[in-house]
């Protein structure tokens, strides 16, 4: 039985020049575990929000076709009526929550719909997505995928059929996205609901969901199980979707003829030991990045930092911390959240003063120093590039710190920056109304404006996709000649691992390792203790062979023939 | 000595900083939910409130103000208000009248004017204690609901609690902002008087012009927040005679409120019967 059913559906959007949905048909059985995958800008969300009765009822447009919701005609029911069939989770889903504390948020919606065991349906539907016990909490009390759990229990308090999520992971750490998954698994499994996900990380596509959609420039290309959509590799890469490692390498390889050309690709770990098992391990000559700074940058001496807390005593996040950062280098600093990761690096920027001991930088003392005058030498970009955003203008923006400073040539030196991340042509708009890419690349032109000797990057790529983190990951690389030191906090241990020399561990306010990425990945203890998820095509190499340290497709082909 | 002094005017600084007067505003709104106070019927303080809200304005009797005054003294020990509230309130309150008592007392003034002066302090000190007590004691949650029992329009209350939860959002984004200008901006030096003047009017300049991406970061998150509460019913509860009953049915006047206005009533008795004696 279809519990969603799109027939011809045509949706434009005022005054734009095109449809965005085009001739959209799309039947969706219950019970169903679905990906709606496809390049930025092709319709996904707008897809979304003309099943759950938003389009055309909340936001006006060219309407033509039929959507029926559990056999309900979406435009002739309200909107409220539709909520308890369809379930949404927004991608920014903290702005969704709008009571202060937990169990309020949680039967919020069924207050409103006057449903008199609000209160039993709020408290149950918090046990389903893992929040038991968290009742009483502040909003602000909980972690990033605690808040996404709640935004997630909002909707299923209405017992909806369906629940659509909007990039459910896109900001969390593996842990985490775990944690979501395996709720939204039982979910589909023990209630039967049908969840639909817009997703890039094609691994965990691979892992949950039963089907693909794959949605180009406005209509549906195809719909597939899972394990024939991920097969189409061409096809995915061309509308900018990264399949699985595992499943480039083997389809490299059968593209090579290692690998027998009707070999169905694998798509996980396990499939790919199967798949994989006839190569041999060859020992490669992959050079290991290790990092060859010798002239200290950065000295941190016994430093202990505690917060002040609203209840009770002030959390310690360091204590008696010592750590050498050297000139030149490319650190990674990793961890899970809250580990002291942005604590570090505005201690560096003189904006968290520790309690106790001493930072340097380049020998200056940083408590002795204005942080006006550390910004010379180094400086940071925010999580959140919106609050980097301080000007009317991305150009206005970059030139700032140099214009208040008289840098000699400042107009010709942010012209050049505009060049240099590709700006150019967006220089006149607003920072938060840029897409998530160009927003991130702003934010790096406005933190290198100054020449910093020492760079710090707080999370450069959450909350982008694939293809939009390969090329920050490109703009990274070509930064290289700007700054000397560059330290980045990150989960994303792909880009740790193709990029960073030295890579920093941190759990619960100590150093917990330090090293090259062989030393750190290749340690189980801490690889476990602090829960580091190595690139997928690492463990791949791992478990086919106990020696091979591989990161990348490339070095995976290397080193197993 | 120069150690202890140092120690001192870093303590000061410290209370300066945007972190801490973050932390009191937090601390004020969220960290005093199992105080007395905090467990109280809005509803029971909200009436009490109109009694030592105003009664004190229409009365000049010494006894029956200093009464009143150390009733709500207690109140607010017992609502464990932030520091930074209490020190505003001592301010305003020396501001207003205090200082002009003090001077008055210096230049040999007598009886007949220090009575009003007198007056006029306790009125406004225990009218400002009595606001403490219960607009900062009180959870702003349970606040709104006790106003929506008052007839106050449901856009009100839910306005209160939505800014209750988004409160820390704002302050840290408020900070990210404000730092942002700092790291970038460039302070004037600050050496001599005219450098320490011309900081501070540049620090006060970049609070405000912070304000603004603030506010274009806020309407940027609400357009998710408008759907979602488009979804969630709000609308459709707002119209609802029920919901509303349901919401006010949590409040529940228990055996403490009683004792709680009893004790009060109780100790206004016998300021009443001191004032007869007197």
């Amino acid at each position: 039985m279809n519990v969603l059913e799109i027939k011809d559906l045509t949706f434009t959007y005022p005054g734009a020049a095109a449809p965005t949905l085009n001739h959209v048909d799309l039947n969706i059985e219950k019970g169903d575990f679905i990906a709606i995958v496809g390049n930025n800008g092709c319709g996904k969300s707008t897809l979304c929000k003309v099943m759950n009765g938003l389009i055309p009822h909340f936001i006006s447009g060219e309407f033509e076709g039929v959507v029926l919701a559990d056999g309900v005609d979406t435009q002739t029911v309200e909107i409220g009526d539709l909520a308890k069939i369809v379930g949404y989770v927004y991608q920014d889903f903290e702005n969704q929550i709008v009571r202060p504390t937990v169990l309020d948020d949680a039967s919020y919606a069924c207050m409103n719909y006057a449903m008199p065991d609000y209160l039993e349906r709020g408290r149950q539907a918090l046990k389903n997505c893992g929040l038991e016990g968290k009742d009483d909490e502040y909003i602000w009390q909980l972690s990033g995928g605690q808040t996404h759990l709640l935004a997630l229990a909002g909707a299923v308090s209405l017992e909806p059929k369906v629940l659509i999520l909007d990039e459910p992971i896109a900001q969390l750490d593996p842990r985490h996205a775990d944690l979501i998954y395996g709720i939204l698994k039982d979910l589909n499994e023990r209630l039967g609901k049908t969840i639909i996900v817009i997703e890039h990380h094609t691994e965990y596509i691979a892992d949950y969901c039963k089907h693909v959609v794959l949605l180009k420039e406005g209509h549906v290309e195809w719909m597939l199980p899972t394990r024939e959509a991920l097969d189409k590799v061409e096809t995915l890469q061309a509308s900018n979707i990264f399949p699985p490692q595992v499943t480039l390498a083997a389809y490299r390889l059968r593209d090579q003829g290692k690998l027998a050309h009707d070999l169905v690709l694998p798509s996980t770990i396990t499939a790919g030991k199967e798949a994989f098992k006839q190569l041999a391990f060859v020992e490669p000559k992959i050079q290991e990045r290790k990092s060859q700074g010798k002239e200290t940058s950065v000295s941190f001496q016994n430093i202990s930092v505690s917060y002040r807390t609203v209840k009770g005593e002030p959390k310690k996040i360091y204590e008696q911390m010592n750590l050498d950062l050297h000139k030149g280098e490319k650190i990674a600093l990793i961890g899970s959240n809250g580990a002291g990761k942005s604590t570090m690096m505005k201690l560096m920027t003189g904006l968290v003063k520790p309690n106790e001991g001493e930072i340097y930088l380049k020998g200056l003392p940083v408590h002795n120093t204005k942080p006006e005058q550390l910004s010379k030498h180094v400086s940071m970009v925010y999580q959140n590039p919106e609050d980097m955003f301080i000007k009317d203008s991305i150009e206005a923006d970059i030139a700032y710190a140099m214009q208040v400073r008289n840098v000699a040539d400042w107009q010709e030196k942010t012209a050049d920056l505009l060049e240099r991340f590709r700006l150019t042509n967006l220089k006149d708009r607003d920072g938060r109304l840029l897409s998530g890419g160009q927003m991130r690349r702003a934010s790096l032109a406005i933190g290198v404006a100054l020449r910093p000797e020492i760079l710090l990057l707080d999370e450069p790529t959450a909350n982008l996709d694939i293809a939009t983190r390969k090329e920050i990951m490109k703009t990274l690389k070509d930064m290289e000649d700007v700054t000397d030191t560059v330290m980045i906090a990150t989960h994303d241990m792909q880009l740790v691992s193709e990029w960073a020399e030295r890579i920093i561990v941190l759990y619960q306010g100590r150093v917990v390792a330090d090293g090259s990425r062989n030393e750190i990945f290749g340690n189980k203890e801490v690889v476990e203790k602090v829960g580091i998820r190595p690139p997928e095509i690492f463990t791949m190499g791992k478990v086919l062979h106990e020696d091979a340290f591989c990161y990348t497709v490339d070095e995976f082909l290397q080193s197993f023939v | 000595m120069e150690k202890t002094m140092k120690k001192l005017s870093e303590n000061i600084l410290d209370k300066l900083s945007l972190d801490f007067l973050r932390n009191q505003v937090l601390k004020n709104a969220y960290g005093n939910d199992d105080t007395v106070i905090a467990k109280l019927d809005p509803r029971v303080l909200i009436a009490w409130y109109l009694f030592f809200g105003l009664v004190p304005w229409f009365s000049s009797d010494v006894i029956f103000l200093a009464g009143c005054f150390m009733l709500v003294v207690v109140t607010t020990m017992l609502a464990r208000v932030a520091g930074l509230v209490l020190f505003l309130f001592i301010l305003g309150v020396f501001s207003q009248t205090g200082y002009l008592f003090i001077v008055s007392l210096f230049f040999g003034g007598n009886a007949e004017t220090i009575i009003p002066l007198l007056v006029l302090t306790l009125k406004v000190a225990t009218v400002s204690l009595a606001s403490i007590t219960v607009f900062s004691g009180l959870d702003p949650d349970k606040l709104s609901n006790g106003l929506m029992w008052f007839g106050c329009p449901e856009r009100l209350s839910f306005s209160i609690s939505y800014a209750y939860r988004m409160l820390p959002m704002l302050m840290e984004e408020f900070q990210n902002v404000l730092l942002s200008y700092r790291l970038r901006g460039k302070a004037p030096e600050s050496d001599g008087l005219i450098g320490k003047v011309k900081n501070l009017i540049y620090q006060v300049k970049i609070i405000m012009q912070s304000f603004y991406p603030l506010m274009l970061n806020t309407a940027k998150r609400s357009r998710t927040t408008v759907e979602a509460l488009e979804m969630r019913g709000y609308r459709y509860a707002a119209t609802n005679k029920d919901v509303k009953k349901m919401k006010l049915s949590s409040l529940k006047v228990t055996y403490d409120d009683m004792m709680f206005l009893a004790i009060s009533f109780l100790w206004m008795a016998i300021i009443a019967v001191v004032m007869s004696y007197i």
